[in-house]
């Protein structure tokens, strides 16, 4: 390095004659970078109050403050965050993990007050907290501060590319529609354990979910159990709650999964098929689950109806120590879910592991009894001390249109199907309904159809009042039908079955609909009487919906019975109908007509019974 | 770090193990009395970066770990290839109760901070050392505060949590 | 002459942040030096261990604030190795233009040091106003001026932003074409040359018998170099120079300091050239579930300022069990330090000690 002259550095002057490069501050203040990690804003109406920004924040910076004024929902509590800044570290942590992407981070960094209290505060946004946030051309840097922000000013926002959460499932294997509707087996193929583990390993332990589930299973903690690798752990955490892991973890309805705030950005947690994982891989429950009931109370308790509340009933109150007897008319237990869901989603076996077991800690099941034929409801309610009904819904409605007798009715078809001879059907089968159950009742036909007519051209088309947007049945239920082949007629009614000339079925006659439902909300079906159209059709099923059958209940006894507006059993807290000492739960007492909320009944009923069996002495 | 080294290590000092997992890190466990022969061993044979001197401490089995990292510098043109790209961890373990262990400053001049810190961190005496005093704290502790057995939230709570809130103070 | 002891900072006009030398002087000379730090001794790898794996991301850079991006990387690339993760191809593109500019921006503030503490008071003012552009790439990149918080571990956390190469390469090009003006009033200026020149020196023996790194390796005419050593992110993609010295005396370090800003400068801009597109995050698992298997790890980097290391162990659960830094300023400033004020004259404490550039918050921890 050369030595420089002394007088080098003057060549520098020039930069004296150029503009200043300092802002003068306050007047022109520095514009922050869009992605400025500044005060936090909290949209409120994504937020689901799931706390993970807390659990994540490094500086213990964050906590949930509950909100009376929202109402909690599921997938949704009433608590958001609050946030102190005098330990925020503005790393944008909770930014990242915030599942909705509720929380982002904006352009404001000022704020400045002698209150130590306003540093800890509860950001929300333009909407929820209108007053604070002002225009631009009325934002002033003077008066800049958590209560004067300036509206639109995003800095560090959520990206789902780079969320700390993972937002896609570990793809649950299954049979491809082409091969799976050519036969009766099982769709899905259930987890392998790396896959279980990766997809339990998604969970963030929130308990949305658990708040969403009707019976409030511990899911987190079983999930936990099946990240861990430990199976067994999981179905006795899985048990505390639900006896019937094989046939839920199949058919649930999944409250939880809809709550899930995974599902907000990405897709839930598959908390179903990993309690299926479960129930799968633990072969014996007896060996894993080491359930001993308690010592005899002398108590009985007779069940009618064997369907998941009658199962749970019975389960629940053996371990109390009564005496429980089941009756069915069924063959099996199960119920509804023995004969309903077709055997490529819910397969005998699996519900039979579950019964079993409960068989195995001393239950009494009395199958192929028909109460009010085998034995009668007065027998019953002689010889035992409490009896609860879950005897669910098991009669189809027809629509009683002219010549509906010629069709067939949805339950008929399922039961003979599964478990007994199989349905001949026709070359062209045409389902009306556009419920879960409709979407059953289409698919076995396919099915049949492909092994009764094979290589021919077959067709089943579902016919519903109700338009995509509105169709009662689960979305997925659909696009597996629509894979599969179903052919969709929405919005259309059926008018008359048309009959040929040798009284056999030629086809249906419907009406485009013109609203389902009238300004009360009420199911209340209207039609463009000019608008027809002729389904071709040699066989048709009719799926829309199902009644209880009371008839076993002596009718002074029935005119006892309450009922409630919407044609429900009425119980009190503890399950009891208006009848001393019967219960009831399920479909006859819920309106979500679904398993996990027949358990939760049934969960309900069995302190009932237990308080109002240890009130009476022993007979 | 090749087979041959692994093998003259071996055969020059008994009861070590070497363990080769990756090519930049191979990890020698060796017992405390052989320490400072294999440091300078390593330094003889090119290994002059004493990179630092760490601790560790296992509770749960009573020792303590030193973890020597040792790496070389380049050595111009007869350099021996690839020799640059590694450091080899050494490490032996000591009782927590009699925890001792001469010092390598002869061999490694620049240990001497790395021990002056983990002496007054971990409580760990090295013999030997010119000036074990106190590096970074001012307080006194009733335990080193590295040490496992050190809660540093506790410490917090006791210590700080006695200081009242400039809001209560009114 | 009497023997007096000196109390050279934490306050004192000469010194560069939290640090303080106790002196032995007689007269003007120095007898015996003695580092003291501990000022900025917050406990970091202690509070790691209470923190889990990702909750220390954005804790680590907080050691160096001159230059935070060191540690993230290190912290990153330690869990890396730890866990197996893997990062994206252009990450390590991304990572690498962004540990360039973070050494630009330390090399800056280096200079604005120097020159402050001297009395060059324009070249220090130059050197913090081409260091806010550096800040403010750094803003517009991950909303941060100072702790940026954009390596982790498997890979960095958002990709450039719109427009942002060119804001890159403006950016630095308004720094390149300030050399020449740096050059005339500090680098060659005859007062700074006779200040600097043959003011701590050091032999290339001594360095290494002390465990130097980094620069004051680099001006004794070894090309120690991690980056070209043991290459990590993207530094054998592109052909660039250690720049050394012979020397061994602060003149030699600050200007490999300088040379090393002016290669940094090119090596951004031929790594912008070739980087590839693609996805630059690997996403880690489920950060409330992550547990990385027992086992232990030791990474290196070259920081500004030389060797960094991190010894990181795991016991098998979500949080580290121990990490420990080797920060380059240590032996720096703990030991070579010492020696060289040994001797010198009070009037150099301050201009050695920043010509060995250490930062304290690096060696307290
Ligand atoms: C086709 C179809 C598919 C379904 N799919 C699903 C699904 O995927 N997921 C889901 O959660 N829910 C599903 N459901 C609903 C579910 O089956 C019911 O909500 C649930 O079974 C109700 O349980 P329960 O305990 O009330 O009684 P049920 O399961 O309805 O069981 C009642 C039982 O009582 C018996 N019984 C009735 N009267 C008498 C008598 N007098 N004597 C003796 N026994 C009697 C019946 O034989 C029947 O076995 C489906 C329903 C249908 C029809």
């Amino acid at each position: 390095m050369k030595k420089g002259n002394i007088f080098s550095p003057f060549k520098a002057i020039r930069h004296l004659f150029r503009k200043p490069k300092t802002l003068k501050y306050p007047f022109e203040p520095k514009e922050p970078a869009r992605r400025y990690r500044g005060f936090h804003l909290n949209d409120w109406d994504a937020c689901t109050g799931c706390g993970n920004c807390a659990d994540i924040c490094p500086n213990g910076a964050i906590i949930m403050v509950e909100i009376p004024e929202i109402k909690p929902e599921p997938g949704k509590k009433n608590q958001r965050p609050k946030l102190d800044y005098g330990r925020c570290c503005f790393c944008g942590l909770c930014v990242d993990i915030c599942p909705p992407g509720a929380l982002s981070l904006t352009g404001d960094y000022f704020h400045i007050h002698f209150d130590t209290k306003t540093f800890s505060f509860i950001p929300g946004d333009e909407k929820s907290d209108p007053e604070h946030f002002v225009d631009p051309q009325n934002y002033s840097l003077l008066k800049a501060s958590l209560s004067h922000r300036k509206k639109n000013f995003p800095g560090f926002s959520p990206d789902i590319e780079y969320a700390l959460f993972e937002p896609e499932r570990v793809p649950m294997p299954q049979v491809e529609p082409e091969e799976r509707s050519l036969s009766f087996i099982e769709q899905v193929l259930g987890y392998s354990e790396k896959e279980a583990r990766a997809e339990a390993a998604r969970c963030l332990e929130c308990k949305l979910c658990e708040e969403a589930c009707p019976a409030h299973l511990k899911i987190s903690d079983y999930i936990k159990a099946i990240y861990l690798g430990e199976p067994e752990e999981s179905l006795r955490k899985i048990y505390e709650d639900n006896p019937i892991p094989a046939i839920c973890g199949r058919i649930c309805m999944k409250h939880c999964e809809a709550a899930c705030s995974l599902s907000v950005r990405g897709e839930a947690l598959s908390i179903r098929w990993l309690k299926r994982f479960v129930a799968d891989t633990v072969r014996d429950y007896q060996k894993a689950l080491q359930q001993k009931p308690a010592p005899s109370t002398g108590k009985k308790l007779a069940i009618i109806g064997a369907g998941p509340g009658g199962l749970s009933m019975a389960y629940f109150s053996a371990l109390k120590g009564h005496h429980v007897t089941v009756f069915d008319s069924l063959p099996g237990g199960g119920g509804m879910l023995r004969v309903g869901p077709p055997l490529y989603r819910l397969p005998i076996e699996a519900i039979d592991k579950d019964v079993n077991y409960i068989k195995s800690l001393g239950v009494e099941f009395r199958f192929n009894a028909t109460v009010g034929k085998n034995i009668s409801f007065g027998d019953i309610l002689k010889q035992y001390d409490a009896v609860y009904l879950g005897i669910g819904m098991t009669m189809s409605r027809s629509t009683k249109v002219r010549n509906s007798e010629k069709c067939i009715l949805a339950l008929n078809f399922l039961e003979r199907n599964k478990i007994r001879e199989k349905v001949n059907v026709g070359k062209k089968v045409v389902v009306i309904g556009g419920g879960n159950v409709a979407m059953d009742v289409a698919r076995e036909s396919i099915r049949l159809q492909h092994i009764q007519h094979p290589g021919e051209e077959v067709v089943t088309s579902a016919v519903s009042l109700e338009d995509w947007d509105i169709m009662p049945a689960n979305k997925e239920e659909i696009e597996e039908a629509k894979e599969e082949g179903i052919r969709f007629n929405p919005a259309w009614g059926p008018k008359d079955v048309l009959l040929d000339d040798k009284g056999n079925i030629r086809g249906l006659l419907c009406m485009k609909v013109k609203r389902v439902f009238d300004d009360a909300g009420r199911f209340s079906p209207t039609f463009y009487e000019d608008q027809e159209m002729i389904l071709e059709a040699d066989t048709i099923i009719e799926a829309i919906g199902q009644a209880s059958d009371f008839s076993f209940i002596p009718k002074e006894m029935f005119d006892q019975l309450k009922f409630t507006p919407r044609r429900k059993i009425q119980v009190d807290e503890y399950g009891m109908t208006s009848l001393p000492g019967v219960f009831a739960g399920g479909d006859i007492v819920n309106t979500n007509l679904d398993a996990v909320t027949a358990i939760a009944d049934a969960k309900i009923a069995t302190e009932g019974v237990d308080h109002y069996l240890s009130a009476i002495p022993i007979s | 770090m090749n087979k041959e080294f692994k093998q003259e290590l071996e055969s020059i000092f008994r009861d070590i193990t070497v363990n080769i997992t990756d090519d930049v890190t191979p990890v020698i466990a060796a017992a405390k009395p052989q320490i400072l022969a294999i440091l300078r061993f390593l330094k003889d044979k090119g290994y002059g970066h004493l990179a630092m001197i760490s601790c560790v401490d296992w509770l749960k089995e009573a020792q303590f770990e030193l973890v020597y990292l040792v790496s070389a510098y380049l050595k111009g043109d007869n350099e021996e290839p690839g020799q640059e790209k590694i450091t080899i961890l050494l490490k032996t373990r000591i009782d927590r109760d009699n925890a001792e262990l001469p010092t390598a400053i002869p061999v490694f001049e620049n240990a001497e901070p790395y021990e002056r810190e983990i002496h007054e961190l971990f409580g760990i005496h090295f013999t030997g050392h010119p000036r074990l005093l106190p590096l970074f704290l001012e307080r006194e502790y009733k335990i080193p505060p590295f040490r496992k057995d050190f809660d540093s939230r506790e410490y917090v709570k006791e210590v700080f949590d006695k200081i009242p809130f400039v809001e209560d103070k009114e | 002459m009497r023997e007096l002891e000196l109390y050279f900072g934490p306050q004192h006009m000469g010194m560069v942040g939290n640090f303080s030398i106790t002196l032995k002087v007689e007269g003007d000379r120095i007898l015996q030096a003695i580092s003291n730090p501990g000022y900025l001794h917050r406990g970091f790898e202690k509070l790691m261990e209470y923190r889990t794996w990702i909750q220390n991301f954005p804790i680590v850079c907080r050691m160096n604030v001159v230059e935070p991006d060191s540690m993230e990387m290190i912290y990153a690339m330690g869990v890396e190795k730890l866990a197996g993760l893997e990062v994206p191809e252009r990450a390590h593109y991304l990572r690498s233009v962004y540990l360039e500019l973070a050494r630009v921006g330390s090399h800056l503030f280096g200079l604005w040091a120097y020159s402050n503490m001297l009395g060059f008071d324009t070249v220090a003012q130059w050197a913090m106003y081409h260091r806010d552009l550096v800040l403010d790439l750094f803003e517009e990149l991950t909303g941060g001026r100072v702790y940026h918080i954009y390596i982790w571990p498997g890979g960095v956390r958002r990709d450039f932003p719109k427009g942002f190469k060119d804001k890159i390469v403006s950016a630095l090009h308004s720094i390149g074409g300030c050399v020449p003006d740096y050059n005339n009033t500090f680098f060659e200026n005859r007062l700074f040359y006779d200040r600097a020149k043959g003011i701590g020196k050091i032999s290339q023996k001594e360095a290494m018998e002390l465990g130097a790194a980094g620069q004051v390796l680099r001006a004794t005419g070894m090309k120690y170099d991690i980056r070209k050593i043991q290459p990590y992110a993207a530094y054998d993609k592109v052909d660039w120079e250690v720049p050394i010295r012979e020397e061994g005396d602060a003149y030699s370090r600050i200007l490999v300091i300088r040379d090393e800003m002016i290669e940094s400068v090119h090596m951004i801009f031929k790594l912008l050239d070739v980087m590839p597109e693609g996805p630059v995050y690997h996403r880690i698992p489920n950060p409330f579930k992550w547990t990385i298997p027992r086992g232990d790890a030791y990474v290196r980097i070259e920081s500004s300022r030389g060797e960094l290391g991190l010894y990181l162990v795991s016991d098998g659960g979500d949080k580290p069990y121990r990490a420990h830094f080797r920060t380059p300023s240590y032996p720096h400033g703990l030991i070579i330090l010492e020696r060289l004020l040994k001797g010198a004259s009070v009037a150099d404490v301050g201009n050695i000690m920043i010509s060995l550039y250490v930062v304290a918050p690096e060696i307290d921890r």
